[in-house]
């Protein structure tokens, strides 16, 4: 059936590439399809590289103005009087998606070493569906839920320490917690099923009990799909705007005297996004260098998520292709593996 | 000790578990609760009255739906030229992989960031204004890589022997791509826009600056200065300011519309999902 000639079809790229005649008018039609594909993938490059040319080019003068050192850590933003440091809306970013992962993390790894290990069958289904539904909520109805009930949760549980309000740093870290838990789980668990069956069937066979062949046999392996699934997570923490804007206070924050005092987090404060999807995006609007600053602000945000996506994406792809090969399934159809398209949910 | 240990483990690991669930249906049966009394079709076909102390959101979700399509007819044409380029004409793993790069990277950008250059694009080099067709092509290309992906996935799970067959018949390549390889990854199609399209309907940090107004805005006439009003936008702005009760009980209304609606999209394109991913690790 199969010809000894190299096969037409059904490899990697599912068709050969010079499958198609080209003399007849047919085949120059086919081409023209395979034009319009190229044209949008060249226009998708397009989009991507001229949306970073973009931000670069507009953020060009707050560079100019205020250095890079300066732009990215100086400590006071106060546009009425020129100055633009980037420093406390970074530092509000980073407290809030670090107590974003501190929470979600065990929870979010936890969850899903019992639903990739624990349970089979249809209760998992309807626990992936259920989080796969969870992960489609969309950031205003977190926010609201955040305004309503979790500020005044905050604000009970600060009283000790005296705060002005329920909007503090903490309360959008909470927020963002619950956020990012889905996306953490879901990767998570793809990971853990990465792991071939045969390996914890010859744990078990040696009579290690199911913590201990998850523990030490499935974790190890899948470790790098786990961490890449905090790491998009982070991901998701560090770009997410509405839910935090709403609770977050967006007051710039005033840096700690030292980087461990941690005052700030139950005060208010601002992130990259909370000040960028906030009215001072519109006061820029007509002033060049403001505008400047705030697509600088942008770019470092846009940067920081790329760096920590990709780095989780390429993980999870390393993850995939490890436990793929250790696998002797042998399917036909090259899975697109791991789970990046996950996130996608 | 070791099997009051296995105990203890899987005790813990479920209620982590459990703790997820419990969120998702807690904050549906909340908003359900809050929003219930102001529940009804009249909400869903009257028009906004006194900054959403009164009447409904025919507006808003009509502008939403206006804001979705529009995102759809940006995302699909090109998300099937995307599959098709990476599966039927890249040659080569590395072409392959700089797609999948660039779709991740897409996928990864901050929605505040799209927001941002949409403002710059369309805003000002376009000299738009607030218009509709600005957010729906933003929301586009939000969504484009989910699109692509769920389209992608199901090109590369059709069966090998559909393709043998095809050549053995002779068939052309454009010909095997519309007969085969488009028909059979429709599904992914949907089910991948579907799933965009409910990312699409709830994000507000898009259209913030490119799209949405609060109040004045009926159907859009034209594209320039044709703002729409928006469901998530409509709620991020009462969200922050929540003092009139008869205006709260409304707004959990219009979030449990604006919840259910993104739920119900995401429910149509979950046994796809599911099934696709399920099978693809254990068929």
């Amino acid at each position: 059936m199969t010809s000894p000639s190299p096969p037409a079809v059904g490899l990697t790229p599912p068709l050969a590439p010079r499958q198609a005649p080209r003399l007849s008018l047919r085949g120059r039609r086919i081409e023209g399809l395979r034009l319009v594909c190229w044209a949008a993938s060249g226009l998708t490059a397009a989009t991507l590289l001229g949306l970073l040319a973009l931000l670069a080019v507009q953020s060009l003068p707050v560079w100019r103005h205020e250095g890079v050192r300066g732009f990215l850590l100086g400590d006071v933003w106060f546009y009425r009087g020129q100055r633009f440091g980037a420093l406390p809306m970074i530092y509000g970013t980073t407290v809030v998606a670090g107590i974003a992962l501190l929470l979600a993390a065990p929870l979010g790894l936890g969850a899903a070493v019992f639903t990739a290990e624990g349970i089979s069958g249809r209760a998992r289904l309807a626990v992936k569906g259920a989080i796969e539904l969870l992960a489609g909520v969309p950031s205003v109805v977190y926010g609201l839920l955040g305004v309503l009930v979790l500020r005044d949760l905050v604000f009970r549980a600060l009283r000790p320490f005296d705060p002005l309000s329920g909007d503090t740093l903490l309360t959008g870290g909470v927020l963002l917690a619950v956020m990012i838990l889905p996306t953490v789980m879901t990767f998570a668990d793809d990971a853990l099923r990465g792991v071939a069956a045969s390996q914890r069937q010859a744990a078990r066979a040696l009579g290690l009990t199911r913590t201990e062949t998850t523990l030490r046999v499935v974790l190890p392996q899948a470790l790098p799909g786990l961490l890449a699934a905090v790491l998009l997570g982070l991901g998701r923490a560090l770009g997410e705007t509405i839910a935090v804007f709403l609770v977050v206070g967006r007051m710039d924050n005033r840096l700690p005297e030292s980087w461990l005092d941690p005052t700030p987090v139950a005060a208010a404060g601002q992130t990259l996004t909370s000040k960028l999807g906030g009215s001072e995006t519109f006061l820029a609007y007509g002033d060049p260098l403001h505008w400047a600053a705030i697509t600088g602000l942008a770019l470092v945000l846009l940067l920081g998520v790329a760096t920590v996506t990709l780095g989780g994406v390429s993980l999870a792809a390393r993850g995939a292709s490890g436990s793929a090969s250790r696998s002797s399934r042998g399917s036909a159809v090259p899975s697109s593996g791991g789970g990046p398209d996950a996130s996608l949910a | 000790m070791r099997r009051w240990l296995d105990r203890c483990f899987w005790g813990l690991t479920g209620l982590a578990a459990l703790l997820a669930c419990a969120l998702l249906l807690g904050i549906v049966a909340f908003l359900l609760h809050r929003g219930l009394p102001a529940l009804s079709w009249s909400f869903l076909v009257q028009d906004t009255v006194g900054a959403g102390s009164g009447g409904g959101i025919l507006y808003q979700l009509l502008g939403t739906v206006i804001l979705i399509a529009t995102a759809f007819a940006t995302a699909a044409p090109l998300a099937v030229a995307l599959a098709l380029a990476a599966t039927v004409y890249a040659r080569g793993k590395g072409t392959r992989r700089r797609f999948e790069v660039a779709l991740y990277a897409l996928n990864g950008l901050p929605s505040i960031v799209l927001g941002i250059v949409g403002l710059i694009v369309f805003g000002k080099l376009l000299g738009w204004g607030k218009s509709w067709l600005a957010g729906g092509l933003i929301l586009g290309w939000m969504i484009l890589p989910t699109v692509t992906i769920a389209l992608l996935e199901r090109i590369q799970a059709i069966p090998r022997r559909y393709f043998e067959a095809a050549a053995a018949l002779g068939l052309p390549r454009g010909r095997i791509v519309r007969s085969v390889v488009l028909p059979q990854s429709l599904g992914g199609l949907i089910s991948g826009s579907l799933l965009g399209l409910a990312r699409a309907a709830g994000e507000t940090a898009p259209i913030l600056f490119t799209a949405a107004v609060f109040s004045g805005a009926t159907l859009p006439s034209g594209i320039r200065d044709n703002p729409v009003l928006a469901l998530p936008y409509h709620i991020f702005v009462l969200a922050q300011d929540t003092l009139d009760p008869e205006a709260g009980t409304r707004l959990w209304a219009a979030a449990f519309v604006l919840l259910a609606l993104v739920l119900l999209l995401g429910l149509a394109a979950l046994p796809a999902r599911l099934a696709a991913h399920e099978e693809a690790r254990h068929g």
